[in-house]
């Protein structure tokens, strides 16, 4: 056959395994719901639950034993920030932990009774607090309320001590803070929450509906025996490749639109960090998209059933939260589980996205999970084509018997 | 319960447990599922606190006292200094590549700035994109700058002649102690794990009360199941249910074992009421699952609707971010959730101790979901008997 027409006849075969492809996804609900309502609605879900990004006037309850104007000040200070809100005051700390129990507050700010004498006297007193840490947030936002307004109040005193020390002027000033430091938040300015949770969970969103899409897709034809078709179209050699790229075309083409939406869309909908270049985005995308396509097509061969895939493979969506590297900081995962997370293109799709839209990062900065990307497409397409190519193999041998390969998960 | 139904219990009891042993999936999904989850989080987070994570530092003065600074951050708990760079820019691209979370800078002439009382200034840079390890590094940072500022000024009122008790009261006037309720270490792994395994355990629930009963309509054998209960839904149902209530109760159990006994998280009441709770979770959850299974007798879309609300339920849980912080009207969904409930007997018993009376309520509230199959029966029962619903 010359060249030319061996490329037509190729190109055919693709086009024909893409339009059936085409017509079983959209002819299913199932894969409808994994396709389409997935990841159109997931995103705006998870956004909207974290939309709040901190917390906004935790309460928490005073208990002051002092009495005095400058432990109402302080209360007032901590009253002030935008975090923490003080609803009630007790007169021991015993009605205040009733308080707690009742979960009317989350933390209680205790004032000793000799505060205002100490203070008066020009020694140390203290202050203390009692946090809620049923979550880490509680924890932290009561924590810096707190601390931001007693440092506030401390610096003010500072300053009157070393006076009445006869340290006056400059002098004071060095004294009081002789090395300044200064924190610099990048990337999060808030610190919020959504903002550093939200780029992860939107690339695992578009992962995990692919490969459970991709597994119903291929859980029905194994039940539907449909893998004799797939045969026919491929009586020449390298047929399997042809079945492949075709189906793999119908994804790709399927997720590039909601990949954009998700990653590029939905960051400016919901104000979310969105900082990098949209086509270093989109670049990335390619591989991401094509390494989680055949990563599924692979692990879909062993997928003997329509819901097998949600059944078994659902509770990897945290995992697969945790193994990206955000949340738990990638340098603190051990080698096990690193090695682990490096198979699943998510977690490089998440490292690198994350790097591009929320640090501003441009492609060489991402080398290491862009190169790698690439390589899992190429590792998991041969896998992939030796997984169909057996199977193919497997079930035309023995085409009368239903099911043979299946192992019945 | 009458010998009728209680022969047909027992019948469908023997009849599901047939069906548990001839495909794996039944294995797969609760044993290999949860020993995997086990494993995977007790060895992810046996640190319990990310500890040593990279920072930079940008020295441009590197004298004895900027040398000093590095080596005291060193010693921190958090912080590893993992390279030393000559720029801001040098440092912002090693941030934004990910090999570091935050960067200090320490500018030319510090020491001689310092010496002679002309205040210059430690900037440190922290990736708030990595949120969870720039406030833990963010917080060791600032530590030990301050540190560094107090012991300047302690050297300095030395030298006016002041004595201690006055120095104590200028640095610090007002110290602050922060008691944290119940979790003394403010353990990372404390506030993720026991939420998440027994999220993981009403997630495998949910899924495996609905693909169990979904999987009879969809392999019309429902009549069958129906037929061989006696007509009794009641019989079909706990028949069918009761394996999997006593299988992820005892995965349950041991969780509750292994975070209270073997990782010694803080338990401040008894292991009991842990073991109630983690009960009532597995039942309330197959209630649930029930019910999804009910409304759409179509295996395909009961787990997926299972696997939607288990995962949607370990945010509801409330513990990585709070329930009542979220959008109005988001609490009195959680509320649907057998999960927050069980949360919240955890906060009250495991973690703060306080009298059973207040986590009473949360009991009874799980204990009510079992009302909810009731709902569906004859849905169940038709559909059963009818055959009719799609098997795709």
């Amino acid at each position: 056959m010359p060249l030319h027409k061996k490329i037509i006849s190729i190109l055919k075969d693709i086009l024909n395994v893409l339009k059936i492809e085409f017509q079983t996804m959209f002819r299913d609900r199932g894969v409808v719901i994994m396709f389409v309502l997935g990841p159109l609605a997931y995103p705006i879900l998870y956004c909207s639950l974290y939309k709040n990004e901190t917390l906004i006037d935790v309460p928490i309850a005073a208990v002051d034993c002092s009495r005095s104007p400058q432990s109402r000040e302080l209360l007032r200070h901590i009253d002030a920030t935008q975090n923490v809100a003080v609803i009630s005051k007790y007169g021991t700390l015993a009605e205040a932990k009733e308080a707690y129990n009742e979960k009317k507050v989350h933390g209680v700010v205790y004032i000793p009774a000799d505060f205002s004498k100490k203070l008066a006297t020009g020694d140390q007193t203290s202050v203390s607090i009692y946090c809620d840490i049923s979550s880490f947030m509680y924890y932290r936002i009561i924590n810096q309320a707190c601390s931001n307004s007693v440092l506030a109040m401390s610096n003010q005193i500072q300053v009157e001590r070393l006076n009445a020390n006869g340290i006056t002027g400059e002098s004071a000033n060095v004294i009081s803070n002789p090395i300044p430091y200064n924190g610099v938040i990048l990337y999060n300015e808030g610190a919020g929450f959504a903002s550093f949770l939200m780029p992860v969970i939107l690339v695992i969103i578009l992962f995990q509906t692919l490969f459970l899409g991709i597994g119903m897709i291929a859980g029905t034809s194994r039940e539907e025996n449909r893998f004799h078709v797939l045969v026919s179209s491929s009586v020449h050699r390298g047929g399997t490749v042809r079945v492949i790229i075709g189906k793999s075309i119908c994804y790709f083409l399927m997720y590039a639109p909601w990949a954009f939406y998700a990653l590029e869309l939905i960051p400016r909908i919901f104000n979310l960090p969105h900082i990098g270049i949209p086509f270093d985005v989109m670049m990335l995308m390619i591989p991401f998209l094509l390494a989680t396509i055949f990563f599924s097509m692979t692990v879909s061969v062993f997928i003997p059933n329509r819901e097998t895939g949600i059944v078994i493979f659902m509770f990897m969506s945290l995992i697969l939260v945790f193994l990206s590297g955000v949340s738990w900081p990638q340098s603190n995962i051990n080698g096990f589980w690193r090695a682990f997370a490096w198979m699943y293109p998510s977690t490089c799709g998440v490292q690198a996205y994350m790097k591009i839209n929320t640090l501003g990062a441009d492609l060489h900065h991402i080398s290491f999970e862009y190169i790698s990307l690439w390589v899992q497409s190429l590792i998991y397409f041969a896998t992939t084509c030796w997984a169909y190519h057996w199977q193919i193999k497997k079930t035309s041998k023995k085409q009368l018997k239903e099911d043979v390969v299946t192992i019945h998960i | 319960m009458s010998n009728d139904t209680f022969t047909a219990f027992k019948n469908t009891l023997y009849r599901e447990l047939k069906r548990m042993v001839s495909r794996p999936i039944y294995f797969i999904s609760t044993f290999v599922i949860m020993t995997f989850c086990y494993i995977f989080f007790l060895t992810f987070f046996n640190e319990g606190q990310p500890n040593k994570m990279p920072i930079g530092i940008v020295d441009l003065d590197n004298s004895s006292l900027s040398r000093q600074f590095t080596r005291n951050l060193e010693a921190t708990q958090q912080v590893k200094v993992v390279m030393r760079l000559s720029s801001h820019k040098e440092a912002r691209e090693e941030m934004q590549r990910g090999n570091i979370y935050a960067f200090v800078e320490i500018k030319r002439h510090f020491s001689n700035d310092a010496i002679t009382n002309r205040r210059p200034t430690i900037t440190f840079y922290v990736n708030d994109g990595y949120l969870i390890a720039g406030s833990l590094i963010s917080k060791d940072i600032t530590y030990m700058s301050a540190a560094t500022s107090i012991g300047m000024q302690r050297k300095i009122l030395r030298a006016k002649g002041l004595d201690e008790n006055r120095i104590k009261g200028i640095i610090q006037p007002i110290a602050l102690d922060t008691h944290l309720i119940g979790n003394p270490w403010a353990n990372y792994g404390t506030y993720l794990l026991n939420v998440i395994l027994p999220g993981m355990l009403q997630l495998m629930v949910l899924l495996m009360t609905a693909f169990p009963i979904g999987v009879e309509y969809k392999q019309r054998t429902s009549r069958e199941w129906v037929e061989n209960a006696n007509h009794s839904m009641f019989a079909a149902l706990t028949g069918k249910l009761l394996p999997y209530t006593v299988i992820y109760t005892v995965l349950g159990v041991i969780g509750n074992i292994l975070l209270y006994k073997y990782m010694h998280y803080p338990l401040n009441s008894s292991i009991g009421w842990m073991f109630l709770a983690t009960f009532l979770l597995v039942v309330s959850s197959q209630a649930v699952g029930v019910i999804f299974i009910g409304i759409t007798p179509v295996l395909r879309d009961g787990v997926t609707f299972a696997g939607i609300f288990g995962t949607l339920g370990i945010t509801f849980a409330g513990s990585t971010f709070p329930v009542e912080q979220m959008p109005t009207g988001t609490r009195i969904i959680s509320d649907l959730f057998p999960i927050h409930h069980y949360f919240n007997i955890y906060v009250d018993q495991a973690l703060n101790g306080v009298a059973i009376h207040y986590s009473l309520i949360s009991y009874v509230i799980m204990l009510s979901f079992l009302i909810l199959p009731f709902f569906v029966f004859d849905r169940l029962k038709n559909a059963a008997i009818s055959q009719s619903y799609p098997t795709k």
